[in-house]
């Protein structure tokens, strides 16, 4: 196999293309959801909405994942909360520190920024390797989570578990020659990137929507969400 | 550089002619062992007469190439020049072990060369007609540049006859073929996009016999020179990869024996060709650096007698050595980057795509609900 053309595909056309199905599909997903329908809004606002938004987010990003005990989640199953904010922390700070992630970002937007020394990406990679990792078994023990979880919920952890693990081994050179392994990487990320709009993993853009939308009403009626 | 010298006197006698001490003769060649140790010696010694024991990976060279020298003639070489720069004879002339000049004057006779050669018009054609004529099936044939096949191969043309003619015609009574420099070996920069020329790259063309490929921009003088030399020793070429590279110069990559690796795994960047880190040596990724999928030995052999190779200089690696290297993304731009910056107008243009589907289908449903007088109390409002 020439992995060299391989590559080439995969960073090339295969990775235009997958953009344009996650910007495409992620803004024919938006506008579905916002041509569901408004209600006219007849009532006076009793309180600020944006007030509501700005508590919204407060306590959606900061006071339920670092103060746990004030939510249900913590109690109830401690490995969602513990892995899953791993999880999600190293995510970002890889897909945005990591040196050759910034680099990808910079050349599509025009301008970079400073990035995390290797050890500390390495680590944070290691660490949410691993939570990928108890998710998925706390998924498949946990009675409840069993119940939930069908096919889509196995794919989804697949499409982001697959760049995180090559990714891993592009970096430490693990087993294949590294164009070979960086190939695959660049393919499993473009294989996610289509993947995204039309699973439950596009909730990294609708949870923001959902958040602000409960937050204006929660605020209108002057109640804390 | 004129017509080589009777290609039939054995480079012994060829150097004893000279003037060449045996003392001297033996000398020389245990100097061109060490050259030889870069491709450890080949397990087929057959050519050389000797037990094979003498031939493991640790054995001295310097018998074989002694045996050798003494039996056997110069090996004549024909060099075709076609879409090139004779930027790889240029660093040839440069090659230190063995340099060009010992390896012209004593072990091979270039019967034909455009750049070297003195001769030229159709004293040189006619030169190199009889060359191949009389050492048919003896020769080596070295190749620098691309061939271009469209429109019958009329963009290159020398003598009147296209490049596609006089390499067909040469490579039919070659015993081996040496592709010297990337567009030789892979159409280089006259095969960049859009590739006016359709140029290919000679095992592109030439699929019935072996094709050494020693690309690079241009080749490392010494890694041909290796080469030539084992054909010459041996009789034999080197292993080769599935990119039809010697896999003892290819084997690994710019990043596998870099000097700069350990900054590169504790994340120490140069950020421009100026700052701190440029200053200390750090790693070249992020300006750019092609070196982790770059098959090369410039960071063993290094150019200029081993003085230094360009990111010891200072300079991300370009991967001149890689098919296409050309259009895989800006040289100075990150090897992680997408190779093709989508436009934002393109992008716009997706997300345009997506709003109207999903506006069609939202309003198609809604004439659908309509339709079916189901309309839910609150959709008049939307
Ligand atoms: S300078 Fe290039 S080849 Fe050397 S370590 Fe850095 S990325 Fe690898």
């Amino acid at each position: 196999m020439d992995w060299n053309a391989t590559l080439e595909f995969a960073r090339g056309p295969f990775f235009t293309a997958a953009l344009f199905v996650f910007v495409g599909g992620l803004t024919y997903r938006l506008v579905r959801v916002l041509t569901l329908g408004w209600s006219r809004d007849r009532v006076p606002s009793a309180g600020s909405k944006a007030g509501g938004v700005a508590k919204s987010y407060g306590k959606g990003l900061i006071i339920w994942p670092f103060v746990p005990w004030v939510k249900q989640t913590f109690a109830g199953n401690a490995v969602t909360l513990i892995a899953g904010g791993i999880f999600h922390l190293g995510l970002f700070a890889i897909i945005i520190f990591g040196a050759p992630h910034m680099l990808a970002w910079k050349s599509m937007l025009g301008f970079g920024w400073p990035t995390l020394p290797l050890p500390i990406i390495d680590w944070l990679a290691a660490a949410a390797i691993a939570a990928m990792v108890a998710l998925a078994i706390n998924r498949v023990a946990n009675p409840l989570l069993r119940k939930l979880s069908g096919p889509a919920e196995a794919l989804n952890w697949l499409f982001v578990f697959l760049p995180m693990l090559t990714g891993y081994m592009t970096t430490h050179h693990l087993l294949f020659r590294y164009e070979v392994i960086y190939s695959l990487h660049v393919l499993a990320v473009d294989v996610m990137l289509i993947w995204i709009p039309f699973s439950r993993i596009s909730h990294f853009v609708f949870y923001f929507f959902s958040r602000t939308i409960h937050g204006a009403q929660f605020g209108k009626r002057a109640v804390t969400p | 550089m004129t017509k080589g010298s009777e290609p039939q006197e054995t480079i012994y006698e060829h150097l004893r002619s000279k003037g060449v001490s045996r003392r001297d003769f033996v000398k020389y060649c245990g100097a061109l062992a060490g050259t030889m140790a870069f491709c450890g010696v080949p397990a087929p010694v057959e050519a050389s007469g000797l037990p094979a024991s003498l031939a493991g990976p640790q054995a001295d060279a310097t018998p074989l190439i002694v045996r050798a020298f003494e039996t056997k003639p110069r090996v004549p070489v024909i060099w075709l020049e076609f879409q090139d720069c004779a930027g790889c004879t240029e660093a040839l002339t440069r090659s230190q072990s063995p340099t060009l000049g010992d390896l012209v004057l004593n072990e091979i006779s270039i019967d034909y060369h455009e750049t070297l050669f003195a001769a030229a018009g159709f004293q040189a054609e006619e030169n190199r007609d009889a060359m191949m004529q009389k050492y048919h099936g003896q020769y080596v044939l070295v190749v620098e540049g691309s061939i271009p096949v469209a429109d019958g191969g009329i963009h290159c043309t020398i003598g009147g006859r296209t490049a596609l003619d006089l390499l067909e015609e040469a490579a039919e009574g070659a015993a081996a073929i040496i592709s010297t420099g990337n567009c030789s070996s892979f159409g280089g920069l006259p095969k960049a996009d859009p590739n006016p020329t359709e140029a290919k790259g000679v095992w592109e063309i030439i699929t019935d016999k072996p094709v050494v490929n020693i690309p690079g921009c241009p080749a490392i003088p010494e890694v041909t020179t290796a080469v030539l030399l084992q054909f010459i020793v041996f009789g034999t070429l080197p292993e080769l990869d599935d990119l039809n590279r010697p896999k003892t110069f290819y084997g690994q990559t710019i990043h596998d024996r870099c000097l700069r690796r350990p900054f590169y795994e504790a994340g120490k960047f140069a950020k421009s060709f100026d700052d701190e880190g440029a200053r200390k040596g750090w790693c070249l990724y992020k300006l750019g650096c092609k070196g982790p999928t770059t098959y090369n030995a410039c960071a063993t052999i290094k150019w200029d007698a081993g003085l230094s190779f360009p990111i010891q200089s200072g300079h991300p690696c370009l991967g001149c050595s890689q098919p296409n290297f050309w259009d895989g993304g800006g040289f100075y731009q990150g090897q992680s980057a997408p190779l093709n910056r989508p436009g934002a107008a393109a992008v716009g243009v997706a997300a345009a795509a997506g709003a109207v589907v999903g506006a069609g289908a939202a309003t198609a449903n809604r004439m659908k609900k309509r339709r079916a007088g189901s309309a839910e109390p609150g959709d008049e409002d939307a």
